[in-house]
């Protein structure tokens, strides 16, 4: 790890602090700075970009422990979001729940859910287990919440909250801006939960069985154990993103979670960088931002092939396949790794030697 | 009685088509161990160049072949362009390669041919059913049927009986083997990927032909997995039961269980049937029971 | 290589294109059309046809003299796409009404409409939409899907099941008319008039089969048609939209399902002719307006207008949604001359302007359409068509107040 000279640490408390340099602190404090005063200046759209990108890094959040951590691979986790949703949705219309409990009790029954379906990762791994996954997906969202939940109370296929039922404490959250707050104060709690997370006995051995699981048991690790922890924990990170999603449009249905979301969580810690925290930020600013500013820059390419904005929904589809495929050719360490090499390049310069 | 015995007929015969993709599929595998989520988009792209020729006027089994040089072409180019490089990588970067290719793909089709229904203009098969022992038959299936059948004999002699179906064999049996022998192994996983965009473009055709084509075409794709999985994962009459199977099952239990449901039975049954595999026999029907358990 | 990915995403960033502000004198409307999703189908003549129309409104003076400015987006039949672009309109564009389009999107959005008070005019006709109590701001075109489906049962019982001598023998055994219905269950489209059937088809001494869960984007229906077959149905309703309608008829058709068939507006057109050929022939549906090419007022405008700005498009193509969306635009622009008149083009007062809506009608064989502070149906007049040689003709017309007025004005509400 870099560190300038003249910077001694005189406590083992300091030699852990995730900060460990003015610079770095004034560069993080800035940062806070930004993301919290960002609605002062920018205007609605670009804080419903920054939403959707903040429920993006929520969910792939959970997605990269479970891969990036743990080895466990999962292509239904859009199937725990939407348990995380619904719960929280049926906990604030039905059962007249405030909005912070039913968030946790929808956290608590995702993790559940997804611990279920991480049951048989006891016995399978790799393909069989992509297999399981994508089973979970389709019996959670395509059968059981289609064809069953969305039902519940005479609501046909989805439930829609009425404006002013999301209150935190006496505040309605339904604009953009009270979830943009709520959804970054989620995100950086989050983060620093599992970066801390990561560096306790639980994340070592979450790591320990990604890298070799025969080997972890040897060490005396309870793999099965340590994996349904995973599992579950990864449930509750989606319970939080489904939750989340809520108040942003007041509004659930099963199309936001089909297998498609899934695999693109995946593709966001692919593109972001497998095993990293800074990747699953970048995947998702990446896939959300970029994006978008993709509509922009075809606009006037459509003056001459008007085809392009009209099917502008393929051409992101097709742009987001494209950006996987190549980043697992050219660069399948991902963003997170080209950052640490601009860092790098940075911090030596203009001496790199 | 006669309603179950029509269910199963006709369940069959859509299976018939599932069996030709899920073929190409255990075919990628064996041979280069590549577990393709995009089978279903390799359908939908074969299906929709067969009828792209079908509509330039082309009598419809010169469309066919030209399909079939046109999935040759295209399964070469994709295993050139993209796969070369994956030998060896991890399996979820292999996996996440066809996923890409996948969304990729999909668009692409999207792109270019949009998302009506479109159908096979004049009528290929004749649209009167048949009537046989008081069962009513539509036409396009039993073609259908046909047609997949004597794809699936192609398929079998070619690897039992040609030079090419046999060093394949041997690669997938056991590479270094085949290596020393003198089998380039690069030109045995082009031609994998070749040949299951073709079985894929003709089920793409066959599907298209029953009642149109629309980009829905694609989900039948991952309908290859479960029989896959039922069939053992690299079993060439695994794949072929197995896309039976699902179709019958898909067809039994809308109409019987579907009755108990909200519904959606049609689309979740086979998958469920798969975690029922999954638990109690991974290995499938015929695959080797090899797989890696923790 | 990598270099070159790192410039592309460079170049990315740097693109960005501030949208353009428009022009003060413009009256903004905003269209949410699926040009891309399983709706697509019909989606995109829907489209062309709301930019032919709009031409049209402002080629003959605009909104008193003022130009429509229409943004129009794809949303590609996804509901939360769909609330985005929503979003966009309010914040972004800051447009006076909004032309919608599926259930699905439309109901959901519902509440948000309301509070936000912009005006809502879609292609959805659930009948929950009509009920101002609970969707004060939104407003439809045309009959709502529930009545249509009333109608159109009405209309097969009384044309045929009465008078059709291939069940003279059934009624003399008194056996009663069957019915199946295949729509698709998670789609709020095709379910939102099963209920009214149902309680239509008790009202008309109906047997009701077991409903056959259909994909909008099916293709192979086989199990549905053959599950259907065991109930030996006379009649079977179809709820989606054409691609599913046209593969369940043809299936009907190879499977020898042996039902008449009735389809509800959204699958019935000639895009069904197309696709499902001669297992079309017979087959009875409903329709907003006349059909492309029909004579009726203003219908050469229509035409015209179809001809000089989407030449590339063949007029064999063009379908009825076309004339549906010069009627949808029509009475957007309509109301929008009404408010400017009264000098409250805000969204509450082109509510205002629609509820003075008294048998209003732009020609286009659309019904006259009369909307009041306290129900926003546009009436109980109810066409049903009939596929013959290919073409739509007209059955009969029903007027479902005049048939049942107890229950129209009561329980059928908002149905």
């Amino acid at each position: 790890m870099y560190l300038p000279s003249g910077v001694y640490h005189e406590t083992y408390a300091a030699t852990h602090a995730w900060w460990q340099t003015g610079f770095v602190r004034g560069k993080m404090a800035l940062l806070l700075l930004f993301v919290f005063t960002l609605p002062l200046y920018a205007n609605l759209y670009v804080v419903s970009v920054a939403n959707i990108t903040l429920y993006t890094i929520l969910g792939a959040l959970g997605v990269q422990l479970l891969i990036g951590y743990c080895g466990q691979i999962t292509f239904g986790h859009a199937a725990f979001i939407a348990v995380g949703a619904y719960t929280t949705a049926m906990g604030v219309l039905f059962w007249g729940l405030p909005y912070p409990v039913a968030a946790v009790l929808g956290c608590l029954l995702a993790g559940l859910w997804s611990v279920v379906f991480g049951l048989p990762s006891a016995r399978i791994k790799g393909f069989y287990q992509i297999m399981t996954t994508m089973a979970a997906q389709f019996i959670t969202v395509d059968f059981i919440i289609t064809h069953y939940v969305s039902r519940v109370g005479g609501r046909e296929h989805y439930f829609s909250l009425p404006p002013g039922t999301i209150t935190i404490a006496g505040w309605p959250v339904d604009s953009e801006i009270e979830v943009y707050y709520l959804a970054v104060i989620l995100t950086i709690l989050c983060l620093a939960g599992m970066a801390n997370l990561l560096r306790t006995r639980v994340g070592r051995a979450w790591i320990a069985i990604r890298d070799n699981d025969i080997a972890a048991e040897t060490m005396g690790l309870n793999v099965v154990y340590y994996k349904l922890l995973a599992f579950f924990a990864a449930g509750v990170l989606a319970g939080v993103a489904g939750a989340v999603w809520i108040p942003s449009l007041l509004f659930v249905s099963p199309e936001h979670f089909q297998l498609s979301w899934g695999l693109w969580l995946v593709g966001v810690i692919l593109i972001g960088g497998i095993g990293s925290l800074h990747g699953v930020v970048f995947g998702s600013i990446f896939v959300t931002g970029i994006l978008e500013l993709l509509k922009f820059a075809i606009i006037p390419l459509s003056e001459f092939y008007p085809a392009l904005s009209e099917r502008f929904l393929y051409v992101k589809e097709a742009a987001f396949g494209l950006a996987i495929v190549l980043f697992l050719l050219y660069e399948p360490r991902g963003l997170a790794y080209r950052w640490q090499q601009i860092k790098n390049y940075l911090n030596l310069w203009p001496f790199a030697y | 009685m006669a309603i179950l015995l029509e269910l199963v007929l006709s369940g069959i015969m859509v299976g018939s088509i599932y069996a030709l993709v899920a073929l190409g599929w255990t075919l990628i595998y064996k041979c280069s161990g590549v577990l393709n989520l995009a089978m279903g988009e390799l359908t939908l792209i074969g299906a929709y160049v067969c009828l792209t020729y079908y509509q330039w006027g082309f009598p419809f089994p010169l469309a066919l072949v030209a399909t079939l040089v046109t999935g040759f072409i295209l399964g070469l180019a994709t295993e050139r362009l993209f796969l070369r490089r994956m030998i060896g990588e991890p399996i979820l970067a292999v996996i996440m390669i066809t996923v890409g290719l996948s969304f990729f793909f999909r668009a692409l089709v999207g792109f270019i041919w949009g998302t009506d229904t479109v159908v096979f203009t004049p009528p290929v098969f004749p649209r009167e059913p048949l009537r046989f022992f008081g069962m009513v038959f539509g036409q396009v299936y039993i073609w259908s049927f046909v047609a997949a059948i004597v794809l699936l004999v192609v398929f079998v002699w070619f690897f039992q009986q040609s030079r090419w179906g046999l060093s394949m064999q041997a690669t997938a049996d056991d590479e270094m083997a085949a290596l020393s022998l003198g089998v380039s192994a690069k030109r045995v996983y082009a031609l994998a990927w070749a040949i299951a965009f073709m079985a894929a473009g003709v089920g793409g055709t066959l599907l298209g032909n029953i009642n149109g084509l629309n980009i829905s075409v694609g989900y039948l794709g991952l309908l290859v997995l479960p029989a896959v999985v039922l069939g053992g994962l690299n079993s060439v009459p695994g794949a072929i039961v197995g896309g039976l199977v699902i179709g019958v099952l898909q067809n039994l239990s809308d109409a019987y269980v579907g009755k108990l449901t909200q519904g959606g039975v049609k689309e979740i049954a086979p998958f469920a049937f798969m975690v029922i595999i999954l638990l109690f026999r991974p290995y499938g029907l015929w695959g080797w029971v090899k797989i890696e358990r923790v | 290589m990598r270099r070159l990915v790192l410039w592309m995403v460079a170049l990315a960033l740097a693109l960005p294109v501030v949208a353009g502000t428009g022009w003060a004198q413009d009256i903004k409307l905003g269209s949410l059309n699926d040009l891309t999703g399983p709706t697509s189908d019909v989606g995109k003549d829907i489209a062309l046809g709301i930019r032919e129309a709009v031409q049209y409104v402002n080629d003959t003076g605009g909104i008193n003299g003022k130009r429509i400015r229409l943004y129009l987006y794809d949303y590609g039949y996804r509901v939360p796409e769909a609330i985005t672009t929503y979003k966009r309109f309010r914040d972004f564009d800051k447009v006076a009404g909004v032309l919608g389009w599926g259930t699905g999107d439309t109901e959901a959005l519902s509440p948000t409409v309301g509070r936000d008070r912009i005006p809502y005019l879609s292609h959805s006709f659930a009948a929950k939409l009509t009920d101002p109590k609970t969707a004060p701001y939104n407003f439809v075109y045309g009959t709502d899907y529930s009545s249509n489906a009333r109608a159109a049962m009405t209309v097969w019982f009384d044309e045929v099941w009465m008078k059709d001598p291939r069940f003279r023998e059934a009624r003399s055994k008194g056996e009663k008319p069957r019915v199946v219905m295949f729509y698709g269950f998670p789609t709020p489209y095709a379910s939102a008039p099963i209920k009214a059937l149902k309680n239509h088809a008790e009202l008309l001494g109906f047997e009701v089969g077991p409903d056959q869960d259909v994909s909008l984007v099916a293709l192979d229906t086989k199990s549905q048609v053959l599950t259907a077959k065991g109930f030996r149905p006379h009649l079977a309703w179809h709820g989606n939209t054409t691609m599913s309608v046209a593969a369940t008829i043809k299936d009907a058709q190879a499977l020898g399902l042996g039902a008449d068939h009735i389809v509800n507006n959204w699958g019935f057109d000639e895009g069904l002719v197309r696709l499902a050929g001669p297992a079309a022939e017979g087959v009875m549906g409903l329709a907003v307006t006349a059909y492309y090419g029909d004579k009726v007022p203003l219908m050469d405008k229509v035409v015209e207008y179809a001809k000089k700005l989407n030449p590339g498009v063949a007029q064999e193509a063009r379908l009825i949604r076309t004339v549906q969306s010069w009627a949808q635009v029509l009475m957007m622009a309509e109301g929008m001359r009404r408010a400017d008149k009264a000098g409250k083009l805000t969204g509450p007062g082109l509510k205002e302007a629609f509820e003075t809506l008294r048998g209003w009608t732009p020609g286009l064989g659309l019904p006259p359409v009369t909307l009041t502070a306290t129900d926003h149906r546009t009436g109980s007049v109810i066409p049903v068509y009939r596929i013959k040689g290919g073409k739509f003709e007209l059955v009969k017309q029903v007027d479902l107040k005049a048939r049942w007025a107890k229950e129209w004005d009561g329980e059928w509400f908002g149905y």
